[in-house]
């Protein structure tokens, strides 16, 4: 059943650009201005099998700024919710270019995700009857799911494009007999997703996982979520001319450049991390001109995350 | 029978491919198991051609075709529109119609005695389908919906419809296309039927996330069980006989 916050008036302006999609809309509609509405999870309130997050409302932040190209103020409330059935295809046209553009079962895969209803979160926007998917994060263990065809897909795909002969060993490894102790970390949003909400997503899910450790049914679900380590599997921006004497002239620019802003931090806190070429053609915007598209692979220690969180809060609310 | 497919993770046949009772249109893709699932299922019975149209691989969108002939909009090249003409039966016509909706697969649906367009479609547009695909043309909306061709699925024997579609609009598109119509989804609840699907008398190819209920669903309306090409081609061999070499 879904959430229903406590009281409040949420409208959207019909000031939209035209498009053919219902997800498209959706996009569309938050693509100006928005207000964001946090909620964070009552700690206090979790219990076993409790389909219910009690929410607080935390002191609302509205931000809205003017675009030159829309003539109104757009306001959103993105709610977070647990994963449901419905969710299928907003899911997927998230995850579609999960793997780069390797034939896999997708849709097995999301159907996983929204399996996990104890762990994982996606973010909506309230009382919305097109039911827009903006973002989804969870964590799913690789030894529990190991029988299932997308994983063993998504295994042997990563074991196939990491071409540094000293990081597969560690990646087999983590794949293989460690997988008990591995979450694989999927956290995919819309591009324009307000940072605003990141904090509050990567809390909702290591507490998920916290409060799972306890709550699950059996003792085995509640050991496969004491994760060790932790796999990211996403996109950066490379420099071209990246090489070792990097110059520390702003010309230059930095050696990557994040599409997700809390991976930067994840990158600097991994064990090791490869990068590999994408296959798929990208379209280079010009800030971008001298930036390569390459996906990312990185390991990140459980008990590096209390600091990650840390970080990603100080990072979001300084910018 | 009716087979589950992908191309290239997308569960969207009907974009990629145009299916009818006398030839297939695929579009050239990553990988040979799209066209590979085609040919398996039609070899022998009718032709299947990879083609590309505007230079874009939305085949099944932008173009309207049926036994009779096939429309394509104004965009497709010379060089496409001479592969087509190659390498489809003599009996089909190919023509390339100049009109402003050129996705003419979401405008126009057809099978081989009735065609549903577009309400905003050029006069003289309507007199090309009437005359090149041989059929008879009704302006109609679907569930309110004005892109006919991208919310209904139908062939001779039968057609499935955006879900939304009420009880009276059932009856009414039933009459006008004299085959039996249901409401239903594609794709596990995707309502765009004719993005998620392709269909012809005796053979469909959906989308792999279409549910088992849906399948059967598609089965049943469609009349595909007991359906034999062989009863349907053999009437159209004479026309067929040229395209094999």
């Amino acid at each position: 059943m879904p959430r229903k916050p406590t009281g409040h008036s949420s409208r959207l302006l019909p000031v939209r650009p035209l498009t053919f999609s219902p997800f498209a809309r959706s996009v569309a509609r938050v693509a100006t201005a928005y207000m964001v509405k946090h909620h964070a999870r009552d700690a206090m309130q979790h219990s076993a099998g409790d389909e219910f997050k009690k929410l607080k409302k935390v002191e609302r932040q509205s931000e809205s700024s003017e675009d030159e190209e829309f003539d109104g103020v757009v306001q959103a409330d993105f709610a977070f919710f647990d994963p449901k059935p419905d969710d299928f295809h907003g899911l997927k046209t998230l995850l579609q270019s999960y793997l780069d553009n390797k034939e896999w079962d997708l849709s097995g895969f999301v159907n996983l995700i929204l399996e996990q209803t104890t762990v994982g979160t996606v973010v909506k926007l309230e009382d919305d009857e097109e039911n827009g998917v903006f973002s989804i994060i969870t964590a799913l263990n690789l030894e529990r799911y190991k029988d299932h065809k997308c994983i063993t897909e998504l295994k042997e795909f990563l074991l196939s494009i990491c071409l540094e002969k000293d990081k597969i060993g560690n990646l087999r490894s983590l794949l293989g007999d460690k997988a008990h102790d591995v979450g694989l970390l999927v956290s995919q949003r819309v591009v324009n997703l307000p940072p605003e909400l990141l904090p509050h997503l990567y809390d909702a899910l290591f507490d998920e996982i916290a409060w799972a450790t306890e709550d699950e049914p059996t003792e085995e679900l509640r050991n496969s979520f004491w994760f060790k380590f932790y796999i990211v599997v996403s996109k950066i921006y490379k420099h071209k001319n990246a090489s070792q004497k990097r110059s520390s002239s702003t010309d230059e620019g930095d050696a990557f450049i994040y599409v997700k802003p809390e991976e930067e931090i994840l990158h600097k806190l991994s064990m090791w991390s490869f990068l590999f070429p994408l296959q798929t053609q990208q379209v280079a915007a010009h800030e971008l001109k001298n930036y390569q598209l390459n996906g990312i692979v990185m390991a990140v220690k459980a008990e590096d995350i209390s600091s990650f969180r840390q970080q990603l809060h100080t990072l979001i609310n300084e910018s | 029978m009716a087979t589950r497919l992908q191309f290239e993770n997308s569960c969207e046949v009907g974009v990629f491919s145009k299916l009818t009772n006398a030839y297939c249109l695929v579009a050239i893709g990553g990988s040979e198991n799209f066209y590979s699932a085609f040919e398996s299922e039609l070899v022998d019975v009718i032709p299947v051609v990879k083609t590309s149209i505007a230079g874009t691989r939305i085949i099944g969108r932008l173009c309207a075709g049926n036994k009779n002939g096939l429309l394509v909009p104004h965009t497709t090249t010379d060089q496409e529109l001479q592969h087509l003409r190659n390498s489809l039966p003599d009996q089909v016509v190919v023509q390339r119609i100049e009109e402003k909706l050129s996705a003419l697969g979401n405008c126009i649906a057809c099978n081989d005695h009735v065609a549903l367009t577009h309400t905003d479609l050029d006069r003289e547009t309507e007199e090309i389908i009437a005359d090149v695909l041989g059929v008879e043309v009704f302006r109609q909306t679907i569930a309110g919906n004005i892109l006919v061709g991208s919310y209904c699925a139908f062939s001779n024997r039968g057609g499935l419809v955006h879900p939304h579609t009420s009880i009276e609009d059932l009856d009414e598109l039933s009459t006008l296309l004299q085959v039996p119509l249901v409401a239903g989804t594609i794709n596990r609840g995707s309502e765009v039927i004719a993005a998620g699907m392709t269909v012809n008398d005796w053979t469909a190819f959906c989308g792999s996330d279409t549910t088992a209920t849906e399948l059967s669903v598609i089965e049943s309306v469609f009349k595909l069980r007991e359906a034999q090409p062989s009863a349907i081609v053999d009437e159209m061999r004479k026309s067929l006989i040229d395209s094999y070499v």
